[in-house]
């Protein structure tokens, strides 16, 4: 299932299988957890037929450790599983960073803190972008909002990971995973990653090399985290990516990820129905975040309101963003239906009223 | 254009295949749409449900409060989602195991013996096929030709031989309503 134009009516989850399939992901390490469980299905079935490697390890813990070792080899490889699970990979993702190693995770999102339960929720913002493990250090977070990205983005994730050498998250969420929508595969559009000046694949006629974090001399540590800050500077120049719509004229501009996004694009429409000025902007890099487009939107004088599913995680990098120049909103549950447009609709109503006195300071 | 439909019933009355075939159905016919099941803790015995927005345009939101069609076809389900039916919407429901009620006036309701229909083709697993052509018959937005095709899809070299039986079943359910305010 690649290179077709055909639309097939497929779940998120086995869209992201099957997109790391084409992808050319060689090793899959996982365990099932709901609502994800049907990636590591698929691949459960496929990888073997394919004579590539699937393995359902004791624990998360085991299986992200296993990633790291796929993909020190220089092959892609991958886990996926859902934010507890995710919170007990925080650790190894530390490492990843550290090591420089290309590897991708999914986190298809549900509720918590604690347990939570399988309901989809967006509350791993804070948790993929900025991270539970130690150390400084800096991951590429991508937020699908459509099957159809669930595919294109999973391509993106292999490439951006060998291409910086820096571990990715797929962070979408269990509406997503669990939802139908006809999407196509399209063929991998990025090209191979020569791996082959660190890769570890056997000392032969070569100097030996290792890949570890162990850092004892201060001096050569402290270069290594510039290095690992200076190359996510290079990937925050590069790589940065957003959607806008009608922002050009917009006095508000309502701002979502991943699968609410969709949500905030229909409500824009009701707005400019009614006569008020919406636009929509939705960050595709959640880390590097679009800072700078954000700041600049707000230095024309537009307002933000961020709709989420989560207590108001992204609405600080919103509000930080926007530097004070305009006000920001945040119309927000913590988990339940996702936001309806008709709630986005009011929220905005109020906030343009309550807003009325301010919006003429910044005018 | 935008509707949403809830399907709902026991476990085991083909409720997930039947949003699965009408999900194909629109996007064959070149329709966006999404098809998002309830998943929990469920049980065999349990009731299941999966919601369906069809639109001309991109889909708003893919899980709502509320539904223009519920097609219910056990009673727990009539119970529970005759509540979630927006004011004008309809509730299409299996009058076999569903006793006629009209708990609410703002609704339409449609009542058709789709269990007694599949039966009398012989297999009780085609409730879902009747339940989707009398859905057809009341709903302008579904065509009972789509589903038809939708199922061919969904059943793609699986399980050819079952064609005859749920098409059959889809045609016996068309038009084998009562409808009432």
């Amino acid at each position: 299932m690649a290179g077709s134009n055909e639309k097939v009516l497929i779940k998120g989850n086995y869209a992201i299988a099957q997109a790391a399939i084409n992808a050319g992901c060689q090793c899959y390490f996982g365990y099932p957890i709901t609502p994800q469980t049907e990636i590591g299905e698929y691949l459960s079935a496929q990888m073997p037929k394919l004579g590539r490697g699937y393995v359902c390890a004791e624990s998360e813990i085991a299986a992200i450790n296993m990633v790291l070792g796929a993909a020190a080899t220089g092959v892609r490889a991958m886990t996926s599983s859902s934010s507890l699970a995710v919170a007990l990979m925080q650790e190894a993702l530390s490492y990843a960073a550290s090591d420089e190693l290309p590897i991708v995770l999914v986190n298809v999102m549900r509720v918590g803190p604690g347990l939570g339960y399988i309901y989809p929720a967006q509350g791993d913002y804070n948790q993929s972008v900025y991270g539970g493990g130690n150390g400084d250090y800096k991951i590429i977070v991508l937020a699908p909002a459509t099957v159809q990205e669930c595919i294109d983005f999973t391509y993106r994730a292999f490439y951006l990971a060998q291409k910086y050498r820096n571990p990715v998250i797929l962070l979408a969420d269990g509406l997503l995973g669990q939802m139908m929508e006809p999407a196509y595969f399209r063929e991998n559009p990025y090209p191979e990653v020569d791996v082959s000046s660190w890769a570890l694949t056997g000392a032969k006629n070569r100097d030996s090399r290792a890949i570890y974090s162990l850092g004892p001399d201060e001096k050569k540590q402290i270069q290594h985290i510039y290095n690992l800050f200076k190359k996510f500077e290079i990937i925050a120049e590069n790589e940065t990516s957003y959607e806008e719509f009608e922002t050009e004229d917009a006095d508000i501009i309502l701002t979502a990820f991943g699968s609410m996004t969709r949500n905030i694009k229909a409500a824009m429409k009701v707005l400019r129905s009614k006569g008020i000025k919406a636009g929509c902007f939705r960050p595709i890099t959640l880390s590097p975040f679009p800072n700078k487009r954000i700041n600049e939107l707000a230095g024309q004088g537009k307002d933000f309101l961020v709709v989420e599913m989560n207590m108001g995680q992204m609405f600080k990098d919103v509000k930080y963003s926007v530097g004070g120049q305009s006000r920001t909103g945040l119309v927000n549950r913590p988990v339940g239906e996702w936001l309806s447009v008709e709630e986005i609709v009011e929220a905005v109503e109020n906030f343009m009223e309550k807003s009325y006195a301010a919006s003429i300071q910044y005018s | 254009m935008e509707k949403n439909f809830i399907l709902a019933g026991f476990g085991g009355q083909g409720i997930l295949l039947a949003g699965t075939i009408l999900a194909n159905s629109f996007m064959l016919e070149g329709k966006n749409v999404t098809w998002y099941p309830c998943y929990g803790a469920e049980m065999r015995g349990g009731t299941v449900n999966c919601e369906i927005v069809v639109s001309d345009s991109e889909v708003s939101s893919v899980h709502k409060q509320d539904t223009d069609y519920a097609l219910v076809l056990n009673q727990q389900s009539f119970d529970k989602f005759v509540h979630r039916v927006k004011s004008g919407g309809t509730i299409i429901s299996n009058s076999t195991l569903v006793a006629e009620s009209r708990p609410r006036s703002d609704i339409e309701y449609v009542f058709a013996p789709m269990t007694q229909i599949a039966n009398e083709l012989g297999n009780s697993k085609v409730t879902n096929m009747a339940a989707l052509g009398v859905l057809a018959s009341v709903c302008d937005v579904v065509s009972k030709e789509y589903l038809a095709k939708g199922f061919e899809k969904v059943m793609a070299g699986k399980k050819k031989e079952l064609l005859p039986l749920n098409i059959k079943a889809l045609e016996r359910g068309y038009g084998a309503h009562t409808q009432a305010k």
